[in-house]
């Protein structure tokens, strides 16, 4: 080419458009590129099927109903443990159940009763009265608390047994028509014999034990607890 | 995925004479174009059916893949521009007569010899805008740069072509 203007020149160029690609090479380019891309469609719908397969399989109605019943079951089941409240006897705070004799309460009337009976071997005549007023006391405190909790421990009331033959034994003082200590010795033999029934006993222990039988069911409370500690002592 | 297929193959059948020209008239040989332009569209396809319709201009898409090719034809291999005697390109138009055939066959050939001889943007940016009416916007978008200095390399590209054809 000589000389040439630019308007000649792009003109020119446009006659470059007439380049194209052999068609039969582009046909087969597309139709290798979109093949490709068929067969991983197919894979990737092949996965997606299947994962299809499995989401219908659990969204079946069936196995939605029966997999709904299960949890209904075990949501009940659950539910009910949850809101079924625990036994309350668990529960109860300790101040609501009824007190035991406290080993205290024994031996503030184990101290009364010595008072007693030093007062009463001195001979010291004044001080006897309130010393027996506080046994009256002390025994009217013990005799309420066995009675509003009759298990008590058995040696809290093989303790009250010692005092009572103490009290017994005490000269002078006209305790045996109270009627608490009444109840007290009462309770407590009664209490006692009962124990005694539950252990193992030698052959004299259970005549000793017949013998204390005999006493309660005549209303001999302390000579009956005399005989008890006899066989405790044994 | 059919709907990506047919959407692809639609833009496959708009863009391949486009791309296959651009690579062309870059390259030394028919064969290298061919070669460089399937990667352009197999590329072209895994990023389509990976991003699908997010893909807003697919044209300027390819070109901007093609170019990258075609950097990469020539840094990989260290392959100078050597433009082969018998690259002569396959012409559209069939009926033309053999003498309009040869005279039109040997101005495509100066051109396309004298466009290889351009500097790379000249030649990216004669191709988009004379060949494939691309506007001077979408050239700056296309190569990242503001649109009047597309400009005066376009003006001055197509005034280094002229006189590489008029030396030719």
């Amino acid at each position: 080419m000589t000389k040439i203007t630019e308007k000649q020149l792009i003109a020119s160029l446009s006659q470059l458009k007439e380049i194209k690609p052999n068609q039969e090479w582009a046909s087969l380019l597309k139709s290798q590129i979109l093949s490709e891309a068929t067969v991983e469609t197919k894979i990737t719908a092949q996965k997606v099927s299947f994962m299809e397969a499995m989401v219908s399989t659990f969204t079946s109605r069936k196995l939605v109903y029966a997999l709904s019943a299960f949890l209904f079951l075990v949501v009940g089941v659950f539910g009910i443990t949850k809101l079924t409240p625990a036994p309350q006897i668990a529960k109860q705070p300790a101040a609501l159940t009824t007190p035991m004799v406290s080993s205290q309460e024994v031996a503030m009337l184990n101290s009364k009763i010595k008072d007693l009976a030093s007062a009463s071997k001195a001979g010291n005549i004044a001080s006897i009265p309130p010393a027996v007023t506080e046994v009256k006391a002390k025994v009217s405190q013990v005799i309420k608390s066995i009675k509003d909790n009759p298990k008590q421990d058995p040696q809290t009331i093989k303790d009250i047994a010692a005092s009572l033959k103490t009290l017994a034994d005490v000269p002078g003082t006209d305790l045996s028509s109270n009627a608490d200590i009444k109840d007290l010795y009462q309770t407590v033999t009664q209490s006692q014999i009962s124990d005694l029934k539950k252990a193992t006993l030698t052959e004299d222990q259970k005549k000793t034990l017949t013998e204390v039988e005999d006493l309660y069911k005549q209303k001999k409370y302390s000579e009956a607890l005399e005989k008890i500690l006899l066989i405790n002592n044994k | 995925m059919d709907s990506l297929n047919e959407q692809f193959s639609q833009i496959y059948d708009q863009y391949i004479d486009k791309i296959y020209r651009f690579v062309f008239l870059k390259v030394d040989s028919q064969e290298t174009a061919q070669d460089i332009t399937s990667k352009v569209f197999t590329k072209g396809w895994e990023a389509f059916s990976a991003q699908g319709s997010t893909v807003k201009n697919p044209g300027a898409f390819l070109y901007q893949i093609a170019r990258n090719a075609v950097i990469d034809h020539y840094r990989g291999k260290g392959r100078s521009k050597v433009v082969p005697v018998d690259a002569s390109p396959d012409l559209a138009d069939q009926n033309l007569s053999a003498h309009d055939k040869a005279v039109l066959n040997a101005d495509i050939g100066i051109l396309t010899k004298s466009i290889k001889k351009l500097s790379k943007e000249h030649q990216d940016i004669i191709i988009l805008h004379y060949l494939e009416d691309m506007p001077i916007d979408d050239i700056a978008q296309l190569m990242g740069r503001p649109a009047g200095t597309i400009r005066v390399m376009l003006h001055r590209g197509l005034k280094d072509l002229k006189d590489i054809v008029q030396e030719s």
